[in-house]
């Protein structure tokens, strides 16, 4: 601002300098005042370009994700269905998405979920959760948000296009290197406790979403499921510190290694996600 | 389901045949045996019996198009005129359709509350035949109603000329509709799903999913036996059978193991949620009888407490041409859209 004024000064000696002074500053004078502009050759002098406005980046509106992603639960499941069940399907849920934005998120992310509820004040219902799984296929895809309020751990399983839902924010985009987190169940509190009034903290649009490693401390056993045999295939507890290295041996007696090599159970999605993925865009950006 | 005649115990002599009465029987072209006078079981025949494959593939592929030509033309019905059409009166009854079943999925209504509902396809559903009140049981009038195409091969000869009649392509499943005399349709007619409105209530007959042999816990809810303090090898028995000495038998229907689905059963009074004209697809409220992909039959309710002459569904069935377009989907007045913004409860 000190240049600008100094600059204005300057400006009834000679215009040439002035130009000179600006082109040097630029940097500094860009989100203020006034700038003449340097004309290109000759003797007329430049031209008022009125100020460029300032360039506000508001980090938590609505950016259009570039991301190429698309949410589970359009891939349809491997059955012997007519596809024009599932094409139709995905037209409902396409309607639903224009109207109601649903973001991209993952188990591990926290979400805040206001929902439509006769029996509460105002009406409005506001839940925020860590989302533990994410489930079903088409209409009737649900997520679970996990939370622990005033000691006593609640889970709340909501259906992604069910129309009581009014506003699906993300509070916290991240991932964990599991798909579904039941086993917080069984962890310490404090691994599931989110704060009500958490403030979103923002994420690019670009680039990979990152995968939080943490290794989570469990309460003593008895759990609700034996969480270190390998057909849950948990990478987030720390098992060490609960379990010896004789009983994770042990667990180890329930490993079914065959069941990689299962030409059965190979389900391969990647071309029905690239047709599903085109035209899920060619709809919603119509 | 419209059953294959039988030929009837029948004589046979040798001459008939024309081939050697010592020749070997090749098992699969011959479905009956013949030495000397004996009685032949079946007479089908099929389309290829006699002919050479390169003709059997032409003939699949020429059938295969001139029957998506004869569906994909829309007309009704094609070259001569229709038969007269009736105004609905107190106590007539009208044709139901043949569908697929696609599957199920969530709906909500506007109030919020979430039901289920099947989705089933109406696909070439055509008129095959009309039975006069004589022809049919002397009361009422029926009609033939024909479901999903299926190729002419593997069916029998009198099969295919009751579907030649008509002009139409054979079908998968036949079934007969009773009808009143104001309700007649001229067979070849198709049939499309805007026959139905929402609001109705329909009842639709399909064969349930077979389970085999099973135990009476599964096909009559049974509470059996505990699993353990004591009990010898009896977990999943039924138990006793009856009163005892005073009737001193089993009573005749007595609940017992036995074959469980596989059989017809009807679903009544069930909601049409929704209609899809355009793809021909009808939301019925709750679940159907029937695997996914099965072919049922719906009809207009019996129910009493049911019966709507609020709604005015098309009387004799829904002609493309002659009514005016219809909208892509037809929802009911309860039924949330998923294009209406979110609810807001109060």
């Amino acid at each position: 601002m000190a240049a600008c004024a100094r600059s204005l000064d300057k400006c009834v000696s000679s215009i040439r300098l002035l130009r000179i002074h600006l082109l040097q500053n630029q940097r500094l004078l860009s989100t203020s005042a006034c700038r003449l502009a340097p004309s290109s050759d000759g003797d007329k002098p430049g031209k008022f370009i009125p100020p460029s406005k300032p360039v506000i980046i508001d980090k938590m509106s609505a950016v259009t994700s570039l991301r190429k992603h698309l949410s589970p639960e359009f891939i349809p499941p491997r059955q012997r269905t007519n596809p024009q069940k599932f094409s139709m399907e995905r037209k409902d849920m396409i309607r639903r998405r224009k109207v109601l934005d649903i973001p991209e998120f993952y188990a591990g992310s926290i979400l805040a979920v206001t929902m439509a509820d006769p029996n509460a004040s105002g009406k409005v219902n506001r839940f925020v959760g860590i989302c533990i799984q994410r489930g079903g296929k088409g209409l009737g895809a649900t997520f679970i948000l996990r939370n622990i309020i005033d000691g006593q751990g609640v889970e709340i399983c909501y259906e992604l296009y069910s129309p009581r839902i009014q506003q699906i924010q993300v509070l916290k985009l991240e991932k964990r290197p599991d798909e579904n987190l039941l086993y917080l169940r069984d962890a310490l509190p404090e691994y599931s406790t989110v704060d009500f009034d958490m403030k979103p903290v923002p994420f690019p649009p670009i680039g990979d979403i990152p995968v939080n490693k943490m290794k989570v401390k469990m309460r003593p056993k008895p759990w609700s499921k034996r969480w270190e045999r390998p057909k849950y295939d948990v990478q987030g507890i720390a098992f060490e510190q609960i379990l010896s290295p004789e009983k994770l041996e042990h667990a180890q007696k329930w490993a079914q290694p065959w069941l990689q090599y299962d030409m059965m159970k190979e389900y391969d999605t990647s071309q029905i996600q690239e047709d599903v993925y085109k035209e899920v865009e060619r709809e919603m950006s119509k | 389901m419209f059953t294959i005649r039988m030929a009837g115990w029948t004589c046979r002599f040798l001459l008939q045949r024309g081939v050697g009465l010592l020749s070997p029987r090749a098992a699969s072209e011959r479905p009956y045996q013949l030495v000397g006078c004996i009685r032949t079981i079946k007479s089908t025949t099929w389309f290829e019996e006699n002919l050479t494959e390169d003709n059997q593939e032409y003939m699949r592929k020429a059938i295969g198009e001139d029957y998506r030509n004869m569906t994909a033309e829309k007309l009704n019905p094609l070259k001569d005129e229709p038969w007269p059409r009736h105004e609905w009166t107190e106590g007539s009854r009208r044709v139901g359709l043949i569908a697929v079943k696609l599957g199920m999925v969530p709906i909500w209504t506007k109030t919020g509350e979430r039901h289920v509902a099947t989705m089933l396809q109406v696909q070439d559903c055509h008129v095959v035949k009309y039975l006069s009140k004589e022809e049919h049981d002397g009361y009422t009038a029926a009609l033939l109603v024909g479901g999903k195409n299926v190729s002419p091969f593997h069916r029998s000869e009198s099969q295919i000329e009751m579907f030649r009649n008509a002009g139409v392509p054979p079908k998968q499943k036949v079934s007969t509709f009773k009808v009143s005399d104001n309700a007649i349709i001229k067979p070849g007619t198709p049939l499309y799903a805007a026959h139905f409105r929402p609001g109705q209530y329909v009842d639709i007959t399909g064969t349930t999913i077979g389970k085999g042999f099973q135990g009476v816990m599964k096909r009559w809810g049974f509470k059996g036996q505990p699993a353990s303090h004591g009990q010898t090898k009896t977990h999943r028995r039924p138990g006793a059978s009856g009163p005892g000495g005073d009737p001193a038998k089993v009573w005749k229907g007595k609940k017992m193991p036995g074959q469980m689905g596989n059989v017809t059963k009807t679903a009544l009074g069930l909601k049409i949620w929704r209609v899809n004209t355009k793809c021909n697809v009808l939301y019925v409220h709750g679940s159907v009888p029937g695997h996914r992909n099965c072919l049922v039959k719906i009809r207009d309710t019996v129910l009493p407490t049911r019966q709507s002459s609020v709604l005015s569904p098309p009387f004799p069935t829904y002609f493309t041409e002659e009514e005016e377009e219809l909208s892509e989907d037809l929802y009911d007045e309860s039924l949330f859209v998923h294009t209406e913004p979110s609810l807001t409860l109060s």
